[in-house]
């Protein structure tokens, strides 16, 4: 049983700690992602691992032999590594540079024998760059290098394979080979694999493992379900995230939605009427700019109503595929009520969700400034025969604002806000500010 | 050229090898015996082969003896043969060095003077001319100046190795620097006290310039072992030389001990170099053309690089210095000027004839 133990860990360049107290165990068949931001240390900890950076303190086991005390011949033979930076000097060929991966199995007056050949081959072969064996590599694109350099590692036939970013260059169809070729290798072959991955999702997919780094410590470790939570990640990378389980691939996926505001959350609500996904973007363009959205009446497993749950916000709902009640209009109305704009979406109208446009017409009455999107013209989505084109015009003699473009919302908004704020400055509601209501021009009439 | 082929030609690639090395030794041998026939006296070819078959054993028996004159044969075996003898040493181990100097430095500007040999080999000799002009020491058979040269050509990489010493690592790029400064430093020393002696310096202009004139038997034989030894043991670290360029860090991920193999083949060139320089002056260009030519024939292997390298410098400095001794009449040309003036235009076609860059 192979295992590699990293006990206590500290690595410092210069003054610097880039690592400090790390310690895990990984045993053979392992397939383990090193995740973290970029400067958190994964790097690092690899290069350590590879013998690349002695650390200053704490010890690197393979076998239970310390690995600064192996020959690096003897070393080379049981670990192989690609790292992130390939430079190949001199016009070698690909199938040169794989043979080099024969190197610690040869002696010193030896040449490679038809068996050095034999598994070359072989490891070019499940690579898929035997065909361009003859080639040299520098002739090569950055996928095909990079797959060569992975043969040259599995030419080494060890146990454990340490990859720092091995897909960086490479596209989707290269990307998922790789990863189906490392993950194989670990479940029939019993390699153990490190791999330093910076896309969450190929990391999610493949390894059957993980640890995250923040700022050169371990924050979690262990199984992907362990590690990979929004929480984890909200913590680490500073992005909001959803994390779910793909019922194809079986496996967790991430969303980032997006970078977590270091403004404070603007203290003004927004209601936004939607449905059908025409909402999505604008929700999550108002909550990026740090408003407290609201949003209803959303037919539950409604797109829009997804977005919402997404973004956790309260949202007055209904039933799948049901018309609104009274009930939950009056709902909407009262959620309204608090808001301080109210943004229609051009969602198509029919007899279910007809309410929807009175609850907004009841809101530009109560005089709460009221957008309406208006990007796809009434005519092409009014199913109430012409009912719901007379309600909008109706909404526009209310006082609402009629925009082309959801991406003109968010600079309206805050423009409205801003006069809101000052309307309460004048009127005291905020003492200390005395700016004229007048000095902020509302556009977009 | 189908997959199958490459299995096949990959794998009978030590046979290939083998051939074409046993080619060129056979072809430096021919190159050798030819130059021989360059010189003033006149001796026709057939009576060179029989002065030189006549110390061969097996094949003296076979010679007429009495064909030979005296004055011929004193003439090839005391000078020409000697000088034939030194350009094939000098010119192998610079072509060797040049090639441990540019696969450990992983720079095609590296060159097997790039520590500091010549400009500490030239410094030594300057000094020695200037103070120790009278003093005739002879140690393992070298002349005075010639012990000078080398030392001051071993002093000075040592210093310049010592220099880049960064806790017991020696990095390749502060080692190419010091390299470039220090050469630069002995030279300005060596103009100052050069200017200040007063002396004539034609000798020593020369002598930097390189050159045969004054080759002896003794030169050889305490040479020779320098570079055939060093050869040897740079051969069985090939192999490491290959990974090398693929950068330390790749290196020892694939079993090799950077640093173990970068002082070896250091200690090796050097003194390969230094020897090399103490018989020869400064001979420019061999160290830095021919491995570059190699390559572009060969290819990048080392294995295969070192070897070639050497044979074809070899040749390719016997024929310069045959060109040296008869181009300009009475007064011999520098082979320095010859090595480069004849090196560039072949290298500059090899150069052309590539279709795709060619990279170090």
């Amino acid at each position: 049983m192979v295992t590699l133990t990293v006990d206590g860990v500290e690595c410092r360049y210069g003054s610097i700690k880039i690592l400090e107290g790390v310690s895990l165990t990984v045993k053979e068949g392992d397939f383990v992602g090193i995740l973290g931001p970029n400067g958190s240390g994964k790097t690092t900890l690899l290069r350590s691992m590879s013998r690349t950076l002695k650390p200053h303190k704490g010890v690197i086991l393979l076998d239970k032999t310390d690995i600064y005390s192996i020959k690096s011949v003897e070393l080379a033979k049981r670990m192989a590594v690609v790292p992130q930076e390939n430079v190949i000097g001199f016009s070698f060929t690909a199938i040169d540079v794989v043979l080099m991966g024969r190197n610690p199995h040869m002696t010193r007056f030896q040449m490679e024998t038809d068996k050095d050949m034999t598994i070359v081959r072989k490891a070019m072969e499940r690579t898929n760059t035997w065909q361009f064996a003859d080639r040299p590599v520098n002739e090569l694109s950055g996928g095909e290098k990079q797959r060569v350099i992975i043969a040259r590692a599995l030419a080494q036939e060890p146990k454990v394979l340490l990859l720092d970013e091995p897909l960086t260059h490479l596209d989707m169809i290269n990307q998922l080979e790789i990863m189906d070729l490392v993950r194989e290798l670990c479940a029939k072959e019993g390699l153990m694999v490190m791999a330093v991955i910076h896309d969450l999702n190929l990391a999610a997919r493949y390894c059957n493992s993980a640890i995250l780094l923040k700022s050169g410590r371990v924050w979690a470790a262990g199984s992907l379900d362990q590690v990979l939570t929004s929480e984890n990640i909200k913590n680490v990378f500073k992005v909001d995230a959803i994390v779910k389980k793909s019922p194809i691939t079986n496996s967790l996926y991430i969303i980032p939605l997006s970078l977590q505001k270091t403004a404070p959350c603007k203290k003004c609500a927004i209601h936004v009427i939607g449905g059908a996904g025409t909402g999505t973007l604008i929700m999550k363009a108002l909550v990026d700019e740090g408003y407290t959205v609201t949003a209803g009446v959303l037919n539950m497993l409604d797109t829009d109503y997804e977005t919402a749950d997404l973004l956790k916000i309260p949202a007055v709902t209904e039933a799948p595929f049901s018309p609104i009640t009274e009930q939950t209009k009056k709902a909407n109305l009262e959620m309204m009520s608090k808001a301080a704009i109210v943004v229609m979406t051009s969602v198509p109208f029919g007899y279910g969700n007809l309410s929807n446009l009175e609850a907004a017409i009841e809101a530009a009455k109560q005089g709460i400034r009221t957008y309406v999107v208006d990007e796809v013209p009434i005519e092409c989505r009014d199913f109430t025969g012409g009912k719901a084109a007379a309600m909008l015009q109706e909404l526009r003699d209310w006082g609402a604002v009629f925009v082309k473009h959801p991406s003109e919302l968010p600079t309206l908004v805050n423009a409205t806000r801003d006069k809101l704020e000052l309307a309460k400055h004048a009127k005291g509601e905020i003492p200390g500010h005395t700016k004229k209501l007048d000095a902020v021009q509302l556009g977009g009439k | 050229m189908t997959t199958e082929d490459v299995e096949r030609k990959y794998s009978k690639r030590s046979s290939k090898w083998k051939l074409i090395l046993i080619l060129l030794v056979v072809a430096l041998v021919a190159v050798a015996i030819g130059c021989l026939d360059v010189g003033y006296a006149p001796i026709d070819f057939p009576q060179i082969l029989s002065i030189l078959a006549k110390h061969v054993p097996f094949l003296n028996g076979a010679v007429n003896a009495s064909s030979i004159s005296a004055v011929n044969e004193s003439i090839i075996l005391q000078i020409r043969l000697p000088r034939v003898l030194a350009g094939a040493i000098v010119g192998a181990g610079l072509a060797a060095a040049g090639v441990m100097y540019q696969g450990v430095f992983r720079n095609p500007m590296a060159d097997s003077y790039l520590l500091g040999a010549s400009a500490g080999a030239s410094f030594g000799y300057t000094l020695a001319v200037i103070y120790a002009s009278s003093a005739v020491l002879t140690v393992i058979g070298l002349g005075f100046y010639q012990v000078v040269a080398f030392v001051g050509a071993v002093l000075t990489v040592f210093v310049v190795y010592f220099m880049s010493r960064v806790g017991n690592k020696v990095p390749v790029t502060t080692l190419l620097l010091s390299g470039v400064v220090v050469n630069v430093f002995i030279l300005a020393l060596q103009t100052v006290f050069e200017l200040r002696s007063g002396k004539a310096l034609v000798g020593i202009v020369a002598w930097i310039a390189g050159g045969f004139s004054n080759i002896t038997w003794t030169h050889i034989y305490s040479v020779f072992p320098f570079v055939l030894v060093g050869t040897i043991i740079a051969y069985f670290f090939t192999r490491d030389l290959n990974m090398l360029s693929m950068g330390d860090d790749t290196a020892t991920h694939l079993g090799v001990n950077t640093e173990r193999v970068r002082r070896i083949l250091l200690v090796i060139s050097s003194l390969i170099t230094a020897a090399c320089v103490s018989i020869s002056g400064v001979v420019g260009f061999v160290g830095l053309i021919i491995p570059h030519m190699t390559r572009l024939i060969i290819g990048p292997d080392h294995r295969m690089l070192l070897p070639t390298s050497a044979i074809v410098g070899a040749m390719f400095l016997i024929v310069c210095d045959a060109v040296a001794r008869v181009a300009t009449g009475a007064n011999e040309l520098p082979v320095g000027v010859i090595t480069a003036l004849a090196g560039t235009p072949v290298f500059i076609y090899l150069l052309r004839r590539r279709k795709t860059s060619y990279s170090l």
